[in-house]
């Protein structure tokens, strides 16, 4: 079947069967990395993206079902200009370490950022409780998106130059 | 970097000089030059001081090199790359913990449209791997010891055709009765899972003074038994891998394997080819914890290749990673300590029993490690350690962050708290009166250098408050 | 996934329709967080995914003079960020906020969670004790029942084959009643409830309770109303002493089980000590509102 949808401000469309994933259409069929499969039963988080402003396990949503919205996926954070503020608190504060939990964080970071820029170390924590990090690397992401909520809110960053 | 680096030190210099202006002994003679990009000149000369002090990246922050593309998402895994005419391999796990294979028929999934090729045990040249022992088959030919031993592999369009074609695959098996328990399988009567006769495939002996003379000199003796399980390491990133087979015989690897160097010599062997010939791409690994230390199914992709002709590529299920990828070694762990009436330990007999699930894997280093490491660091004058892995029909024990370390560990600390409350000592208390400081020799006589355990406990005990009355 | 076909019906009608025409083989695709990974593991023969996720009559959170109306395509999600929610149920939004995490919850709903049946569902208990009803509709038109009445066994509603779970629907009269939720995991994120409950009362003018109401989930085959404590409640005076012996007739009511998650005793002192907490936490919200 046939998919269209908005991926990262761009239209995009491609054929698929219709058992196809969200996230298998964006890895295989848009050749959109990003987002990872890790349990692909929507425990770990890694496949993490953004559907009309919503963060959703892209692994236990259908394509088809994500026809004709909007995604936001890990790429669509940074432009050759700039990196996302969470992007660069995450490198800044040496947040990921085997990394492949870094594009799911970093999208969760973002769905709570967006709407909360100030948010308290337990909402981040309960914003996350949905991404694992198995090199146990969770203080310094959380300190990571405490700083880019400051940078978001434009207020001052404790830990970085931002 | 050679620039950067002198720099910092010239920095580093002029931050010393201002302190040998104020103090009348200055903490630093002749201060370590970085070597830059002057000549070597030999006999090298070794600084006399505590260069640590002088090394540029102490106190320094730095940022991972690959940080910035992890955080964009750019980072390649081995799921992230693709080549023209890729096709997928699965591979069909075993249906019981311990079975003679009797026959493997895979002509109905051969026959399915969309697969390529199946592969057999009998098809690997030399079927069996391992990182100290090789005992391991690539897919088990005639003999499955544990529920994620393979027996069988194909190779289709894609990942559901694969698994599609594996459910077509039949082998018929005759069932054998499994050993789960590591002390039945210590013991006489348990089936030898490698044949011979004993199920025990690593010990290792630490002796020092004499306990026995000890126990009976001793005031108090305490016996306990501590168990731990099972752990999975569960990176994020499943084991994957791609091989293509390339028309002058030579195949080149792309793997989530941590250690290429000793895992391309491993893949040399199953193929009966020679090192030259395998070109293999350590990509950067999504997490290893040491569960990706040896190699897994890149024999298979590679004869899966070499008969398709096409890049084949295998990621493994969260699934397959729970069954067929090595875990931490579970411990039976018997210690018997003797204690004065102050507290001070006199002597520890430990035995360990290290369930080594169906295969060796890394039990040599964890066996080592877990025995030096199991008397704890304190000061016992006499100490003595079995250490015996046997073999059982589960998933295969391998490398985990402290190779038997965390085990031992959970051991002796209970153990500590244990003769404290019976003493009526404090916990911290009685920790520091044995603790190793600089000096202390190990269980086997190491001299050790830069211990710092007495200091990190009261530094630890004074953060939280441990002297504060309790709640 | 094996390969199936995907139709995203439009209306409630067309949805009950498919359901008819392809009988066995259809299945309803609602947040699809449980049904995406069962058809991973175990695709059966199904052949069609009727995804009712954006059907109209499904949809929504509406307040009538009689109640506030849930369509069962409600997400997890969205019944948290409802003012209304909020406001006049917030233990039903404690309770959704206790379910996977924000990923799952966007995608997950309350009739999902539902239909899934299982004794854990942490949707069930909070709106259990406000008396909620829910409506379902099939070929033959619509009807209504308690929501006790729709858990029939693990994994069995009363939904009849071709029948569809609607909507729920709280009445106005359990709007702002004093209410509280709990849930007991192994871990705080993404875990299965080993006991969840509920618990929803007014006090009278004199401190007495009046239409309490308790619930237990992860205790027995399928959510349950603690009826036998909820009797010995009404009417008495809202001491700690009353609710203890509540609570011992709450574990006396359960028939939790034994797995590997937590052995029945364990659970029993669970339910114990949250019923406690759950009347306790009412009590309080019902003294100070």
């Amino acid at each position: 079947m046939l998919v269209e949808l908005t991926v990262n401000g761009e239209l995009k469309s491609a054929d698929c069967p219709p058992e196809t994933t969200l996230l298998k259409f964006l890895r295989e069929h848009l050749m959109l990395t990003g987002a990872k499969l890790g349990c692909d039963v929507g425990d770990c988080g890694t496949c993490t993206v953004i559907v009309d402003g919503k963060s959703v396990n892209s692994c236990l949503m259908l394509a088809a079902r994500a026809a004709g919205r909007d995604i936001t996926t890990i790429e669509g954070l940074a432009n050759a200009q700039q990196v996302h503020p969470i992007q660069e608190a995450f490198e800044e504060l040496g947040s990921l370490q085997c990394g492949f939990c870094g594009p799911g964080m970093i999208m969760s970071a973002k769905n709570l950022l967006d709407k909360n820029p100030t948010a308290s170390r337990p909402e981040i924590k309960d914003a996350l409780s949905g991404n694992l990090c198995r090199c146990t690397g969770y203080t310094k992401i959380i300190e990571a998106i405490e700083d880019a909520g400051r940078v978001m809110s434009s207020t001052k960053p404790l830990h970085s130059n931002l | 970097m050679n620039t950067r680096m002198k720099n910092l030190n010239k920095a580093d210099k002029a931050e010393i000089t201002a302190k040998e202006k104020e103090t009348t002994t200055p903490l630093v003679k002749e201060p370590h030059e970085v070597p830059g990009d002057e000549p070597v000149t030999y006999p090298l000369q070794f600084p006399q001081h505590d260069s640590r002090l002088q090394t540029p990246a102490v106190g320094q922050r730095a940022t991972r090199p690959d940080g910035r593309l992890h955080g964009l998402g750019q980072t390649q895994y081995i799921d992230d790359i693709t080549f023209p005419h890729m096709i997928h391999a699965k591979i069909l796990r075993s249906e019981h913990a311990y079975a003679k294979i009797i026959s493997v028929d895979t002509s109905e999934a051969e026959a399915m449209p969309g697969v390529f090729a199946t592969l057999t045990g009998k098809e690997i040249p030399t079927n069996t791997f391992g990182p100290t022992l090789q005992d391991q088959p690539v897919l088990a030919d005639t003999i499955v010891r544990h529920r994620g031993d393979g027996v069988a592999a194909v190779a289709a369009v894609s990942e559901q055709v694969a698994s599609d074609a594996l459910a077509k695959i039949k082998v018929k098996y005759e069932v054998l009765e499994p050993v789960f328990d590591p002390l039945e399988s210590y013991g006489d009567k348990a089936p030898r899972i490698h044949g011979g006769d004993t199920n025990v495939y690593a010990s290792k002996i630490i002796k020092k003074g004499d306990v026995e003379k000890a126990f009976t000199e001793a005031d108090h003796v305490f016996e306990q038994q501590f168990t731990t399980q099972m752990v999975e390491h569960v990176p994020l990133e499943p084991h994957a891998s791609i091989a293509s087979w390339d028309g002058n015989g030579r195949v080149s690897i792309w793997s989530s394997l941590g250690r290429i160097t000793l895992g391309r010599q491993d893949i040399a062997r199953t193929l009966d080819l020679p090192q030259s010939k395998i070109r293999l791409i350590g990509t950067i690994v999504g997490g290893n914890f040491g569960g990706k230390n040896e190699i897994t199914n890149e024999p298979i992709l590679a004869l899966l290749s070499r008969k398709t002709g096409r890049p084949v590529k295998a990621v493994y299920t969260r699934g397959d990673e729970f069954v067929s990828s090595t875990i931490r070694h579970p411990f039976v762990m018997d210690y018997k300590t003797g204690v004065m009436n102050d507290g001070t330990l006199t002597a520890r007999k430990i035995r360990l029993l290290l369930d080594g699930g169906a295969y060796c894997s890394w039990t040599g280093t964890t066996i080592g490690k877990g025995s030096i490491l199991a008397p704890g660091p304190y000061n016992i004058p006499n100490i003595h350690v079995e250490a015996y892995a046997v073999y059982t029909n589960k998933t295969v024990t391998g490398a985990m962050r402290g190779f038997g370390a965390p085990q031992v560990c959970f051991a002796y600390e209970s153990q500590m708290d244990t003769i404290a409350e019976k003493l009526g000592m404090d916990p911290l208390e009685i920790r520091l009166k044995n603790a190793f400081s600089d000096g202390s020799a190990s269980p086997t006589s190491q001299r050790l250098q830069s211990v710092a355990l007495k200091e990190s406990l009261n530094q630890a005990s004074e953060r939280f408050g441990w002297q504060e009355p309790k709640a | 996934m094996r390969p199936f076909e995907y139709i995203a019906p439009s209306s409630a009608q067309e949805a009950i329709a498919l359901l008819a025409e392809n009988g066995e083989n259809a299945r309803l695709l609602a947040g699809g967080t449980d049904l995406i990974v069962d058809l991973k593991h175990n695709p059966g023969n199904t052949s069609l995914l009727v995804d009712v996720s954006s059907v109209p009559e499904f949809r929504g959170i509406e307040e009538t003079s009689e109640g506030v109306r849930i369509g069962s395509m409600t997400t997890f999600g969205e019944i948290m960020a409802s003012p209304l929610f909020q406001q006049k149920m917030p233990a039903v939004v404690d309770g959704a906020h206790t379910i996977g995490a924000v990923q799952t919850r966007n995608l997950g709903t309350m009739g999902g969670n539902f239909v899934t049946c299982v004794p854990s569902a942490d949707s069930v208990p909070s709106v259990m004790v406000l008396d909620a009803t829910v409506t379902v509709v099939g070929p033959d038109g619509s009807r209504q029942m308690p929501v006790e009445d729709f858990f029939v066994a693990p994994r069995k509603t009363a939904l009849e084959s071709g029948e569809l779970l609607e909507s729920i629907f709280i009445p106005k009269a359990s709007l702002g009643k004093p209410s509280a939720f709990l849930k007991h995991g192994l871990r705080k994120g993404q875990a299965l409830a080993l006991v969840n409950g509920a618990a929803a009362l007014w006090l009278d003018k004199d401190g007495k309770i009046v239409e309490p109401r308790l619930a237990l989930g992860a205790v027995a085959p399928v959510p349950l109303r603690a009826v036998k404590a909820e009797a010995f409640l009404a009417g008495k005076e809202a001491s700690d002493e009353v609710i203890d012996e509540a609570a011992e007739i709450a574990v006396s009511e359960a028939r939790p089980i034994d797995d590997f998650r937590a052995s029945a005793k364990y659970r029993r002192q669970i339910i114990k000590v949250f019923t406690q907490r759950v009347l306790k936490e009412s009590v309080r919200i019902a003294r100070e509102s």
